[in-house]
């Protein structure tokens, strides 16, 4: 008794210095470290593996589409807040309930494209094996917020 | 000399031996019995070495396929979680929403 007992502690001892081993093997420190910074442009660098020339090229771009980003935000608000107002007087013109919406979906599928295009860009930069896997992961991505709600408060920066 | 087998009956009817007793006697030969049954760690492993060898490697197995299983599950989360943060920087609909709450 006192035999298998101790092999059978020895055995699991064992296996859970195997787990750990295998988790630390498989596991991605710098993945990590950028999810708890919430840093995804260190995540950008390290998961698509991106040069310091294309990491900087990858910062321009983003650099230069912050504008346009700020510009169909600004869009956005103002189109939904008409539309909000119309929705508060309960307006009596239907027309304008539906041009309202109209517009706001208007812009926000014009905003859909556009960040479709700037992240293809960002592809562009990356070599083609890691521009596909990048793209794979956020073009879906894109596509869902646009039905979802407000994503997760918590992951706006906010630590 | 010759003693008639009568006599020699006789003789061993009335021989008698009567041995010292032995305190010790019955704890000895429950020592020894206890030496020939005992057995060593390494011998009870090879006595038993195919069970044994069947358990360790389910365990170990089984230990490294979680450990697997479990870092990729981290890097699942870590990488949707990036995406998240990094789309909520880009994506003017969600900043939009983030302002207003309205969808």
């Amino acid at each position: 008794m006192r035999y298998l007992l101790g092999t059978l502690a020895a055995i699991l001892l064992a296996a859970a210095a195997t787990g750990l081993i295998c988790f630390r093997l498989n596991s991605e420190p710098a993945l990590h470290a950028a999810a708890e910074k919430r840093d995804a442009m260190q995540w950008l660098r390290d998961d698509f593996h991106l040069s310091p020339e294309q990491f900087t090229a990858v910062r321009e771009l983003h650099a230069a589409y912050a504008g346009t980003c700020s510009e169909h935000c600004r869009m956005i608000q103002s189109a939904s807040q008409v539309r909000a107002a119309l929705a508060a007087t309960r307006s009596t013109d239907p027309a304008a309930v539906a041009a309202a919406e109209r517009r706001v979906q208007e812009l926000r599928a014009v905003c859909e494209s556009a960040i479709a295009t700037h992240v293809r860009q960002v592809a562009a930069l990356m070599t083609p094996a890691d521009g596909q896997r990048y793209l794979s992961l956020v073009l879906p991505k894109i596509a869902d917020f646009d039905h979802t709600a407000v994503p997760d408060l918590r992951l706006n920066h906010q630590p | 000399m010759k003693h008639s087998p009568d006599k020699l009956t006789e003789a061993l009817h009335r021989w008698k031996v009567a041995p010292p007793a032995d305190p010790n006697f019955r704890p000895e030969v429950w020592q020894r019995i206890r030496e020939r049954t005992r057995i060593s760690w390494p011998s009870y492993l090879r006595a038993h070495s195919a069970a044994w060898s069947l358990v360790a490697a389910l365990a170990l197995g089984a230990a490294a396929y979680t450990g697997h299983v479990a870092a990729e599950s981290r890097a699942r989360a870590d990488r949707e979680a990036l995406v998240v943060t990094y789309l909520v920087d880009l994506d003017p609909r969600v900043q939009a929403l983030l302002r207003t709450g309205a969808p």
